[in-house]
């Protein structure tokens, strides 16, 4: 069937292409936005852009006209800002909008044009076969391509083991299904912004692009930290280690990758290793140097996440801990 | 580590006459590697462009064991940076050693890791015959048990590719692994794009690691150790809520016999760790590393495993119950070898008992070369 899509979609999905193409149509040109009418656009822009680094949602729909330009404008606006954490905060932002507005269609989806739109969204942008239960309460997806997305995140309830599944699907609620894509959304316009070239710009769109940047430039300042004590799954490998007992390779892996990643130098790191029955210091010095990059593959290896240490079954979290994702965060969160 | 000139005769000859080798589908994309007798480590990055190939390496260089990738790569030989991964198997290697099952210490020959002397297995604290020291390798020759532990894991395996995944049988290829376990690998292509992290969580869903309470509706209240019960929209009817509601014998209804299954339990925290220990009861012992490696090489099909001389061997799904690795992977000649025990040490092969005690014994090569590869006699 083919799809129709009005305004009001195209406003509420501006990442399509047909909103691009719908604006061609209608003759616009980028001069226009030096016209004085044009400022509540750029006006909206700028909103946009703030509200996304804030980590809050732009709310705005009432002209939708006006808000697939104002999405355009965003785009050309954070290009010309220039800023990476920007860039990413504002993809983000505009993932969630549009993941709250994918969440109230799938909610609606028994009407045949929306169900076509949904799966010309979940299919062309994200390759996702979605499918409806019976009752048309929940959505099926096939296991491959949930373990494909939800790996990435970090909340225990998107393990698969959390969820329904049964003969190779895995079944969603309409939210459920809408935040498995959402990053890939987040993806997809940061790729885009980055892929952009920019035309001269319009004074009007340079002018608050450049304010914009001075206003947001010192969020960014690097922030030094220092670690006082070791994460508890550390802590317990340094604990058998030094009672002279086998440590499993994952765990020595860890411990020193870890010590790596704080900046211990490699001869303390290898010290830290001569407990060890098998210890032979040539080797262990040798791998420790592979995994800092230095020996072999070149490669530096990072610290294996909270997530891989729980199914090795050396992750011993206390409170402290206090959702961290990768052993190396542990105290490093700013109060 | 020489493991003698027949074990490597008794080798030659099964890859001179070798039906078993199954080459892998797509094998000009696949990396290969061997470990050769006498010499420590693995040659890798090598290809065969077809099963010609593999069988006149096999034959001409004898490896003591022979692997494949997983993977597969646009440029198989090339170091691992510039291979270009293109996908890999899903794999899974059940152990039995893994399963610390209570016969092993009865089964169990320590070899002194100062002198190499080797003692029949010790109910109690090891100490070496002839030298006193007291740290020993322990080589195993699993029993009956130890495999039909093995099998076990393997037939619940396959229940949860079958019935939660949704795998084809005909997908799933179920192996003895050649000592002590079995290797599955799948070959539906919808699970090869899978990332390294994709393929934790799905080992986390099959040992069953990480199931939350909530996931079965039980509820931590705020700020206390007291739960609620409020069960999950989408129901208990599949995959581990089922499982859970199975064992616990409830249904989706039965909230108030589950608020007071966790009030008997201690509460929320307690309830938590009893689920905890649930799931990984009903959950399957599976080698978290080898699934979740994408560049593994891994023991090629119908190849033989040089700690026991026994063959990778392909075992049909519907009679994984008769398969007996004893006698269906024990594939090696019967050609008479001499061979020095280490110890006194018994093995069924064949379905003959070799209860050796005398020091020399002339045995089959393939009872010889199974005592040997397991370091518990040499050749004489």
């Amino acid at each position: 069937m083919s799809i129709r899509l009005g305004t009001g979609d195209l406003a509420r999905y501006p990442f399509l292409n047909e909103a691009g193409e719908y604006l061609r149509q209608s003759g616009f040109g980028w001069e226009e936005l030096d016209r004085p009418d044009m400022a509540d656009i750029i006006q909206r822009a700028a909103e946009r852009i703030e509200a996304g680094v804030s980590g809050k949602v732009y709310e705005k729909l009432d002209r939708y006209e006006t808000e697939i330009l104002t999405f355009l404008v965003t785009l050309i606006m954070v290009k010309s800002i220039g800023m990476e954490p920007v860039l990413k905060k504002y993809a983000l932002a505009e993932a969630r909008r549009a993941e709250k507005f994918l969440t109230e269609d799938l909610r609606r989806q028994n009407d045949a044009q929306r169900q076509a739109l949904l799966s010309k969204i979940f299919g062309d942008l994200f390759g996702l076969a979605i499918d409806t239960t019976e009752d048309g309460r929940l959505f099926k997806v096939k296991v491959t391509d949930y373990l494909a997305r939800s790996s990435h995140f970090h909340e225990q309830e998107w393990k698969m083991i959390n969820r329904l599944v049964s003969n190779g699907n895995v079944y969603l609620g309409p939210d459920e299904t809408v935040r498995l894509v959402r990053n890939e959304l987040a993806v997809m316009i940061n790729g885009r912004v980055h892929a952009m070239s920019l035309p001269a710009l319009p004074k009007a769109i340079k002018e608050r692009s450049d304010t914009l940047r001075a206003e947001l430039a010192p969020r960014y300042e690097y922030r030094a930290h220092s670690v006082t004590e070791y994460p508890p799954c550390v802590k317990h490998a340094i604990e058998v280690m030094n009672r002279g007992e086998n440590l499993p390779h994952s765990a020595r892996l860890m411990l020193a990758t870890y010590m790596l990643a704080i900046d211990k130098p490699v001869d303390e790191i290898v010290e830290m290793f001569k407990n060890a029955p098998d210890f032979n210091e040539r080797i262990t010095r040798y791998q420790v140097e592979h995994l800092a990059g230095s020996k072999g593959s070149r490669t530096k290896y990072s610290v294996p996440s909270c997530d891989k240490l729980r199914t090795e079954n050396l992750c011993f979290a206390t409170k402290d801990c206090d959702s961290i994702i990768n052993p190396i965060q542990f105290g490093r969160r700013r109060k | 580590m020489i493991k003698s000139e027949a074990v490597k005769a008794a080798f030659r000859e099964y890859y001179f006459k070798q039906k078993l080798v199954e080459a892998p589908d797509n094998m000009d994309q696949r990396e290969f590697g061997y470990s050769l007798f006498g010499i420590p480590g693995m040659v890798r990055h090598l290809s065969f462009k077809n099963p010609g190939e593999l069988t006149a390496a096999l034959v001409r260089e004898v490896p003591s064991d022979v692997y494949c990738s997983n993977a597969l790569y646009r440029f198989p030989t090339l170091p691992m940076q510039e291979k270009q991964w293109q996908g890999a198997d899903l794999i899974f290697d059940i152990d039995g050693k893994d399963l610390h099952l209570p016969c092993v210490p009865s089964h169990s020959y320590p070899v002194c890791s100062n002198c190499g002397q080797a003692s029949p297995p010790v109910e109690k604290e090891y100490a070496c015959p002839a030298c006193g020291n007291k740290k020993a390798e322990y080589v195993s020759i699993p029993c009956g048990k130890c495999i039909d532990g093995s099998k076990k894991e393997a037939a619940r395996l396959v229940e949860f590719l079958t019935g939660d995944l949704g795998i084809a049988k005909e997908n799933i290829h179920v192996f003895f692994s050649g000592n002590n376990g079995f290797h599955f690998h799948i070959s539906d292509g919808s699970y090869r794009p899978l990332d390294s992290q994709a393929r934790s969580d799905l080992v986390g869903y099959l040992a069953g690691v990480g199931l939350i309470a909530e996931s079965i509706g039980v509820r931590r209240s705020p700020g206390s150790d007291l739960a609620f019960v409020k069960f999950p929209k989408s129901g208990l009817d599949y995959g581990w809520r089922k499982r859970i509601a199975e064992e616990l014998d409830i249904s989706a209804s039965s909230t108030i016999r589950l608020t007071n299954i966790v009030k008997e339990k201690g509460g929320y925290s307690a309830f938590k760790a009893e689920l905890d220990r649930i799931t990984r009861q009903l959950g399957v012992r599976i080698d978290p590393q080898v699934t979740t490696d994408v560049h593994r090489v891994f023991r090629m099909p119908g190849t033989l495993n040089s700690k026991s001389g026994l063959a990778k061997f392909r075992c049909s799904l519907d009679r994984l119950d008769s398969f007996d690795p004893f006698v269906d992977a024990c594939v090696l000649g019967s050609t008479k070898v001499q061979v020095r025990m280490k110890t006194h040490a018994k093995v069924k092969l064949k379905g003959q008992t070799f209860s050796i005690s005398k020091e020399e014994a002339e045995l089959p090569a393939f009872a010889a070369v199974y005592f040997i590869c397991k370091g518990l006699a040499e050749a004489a």
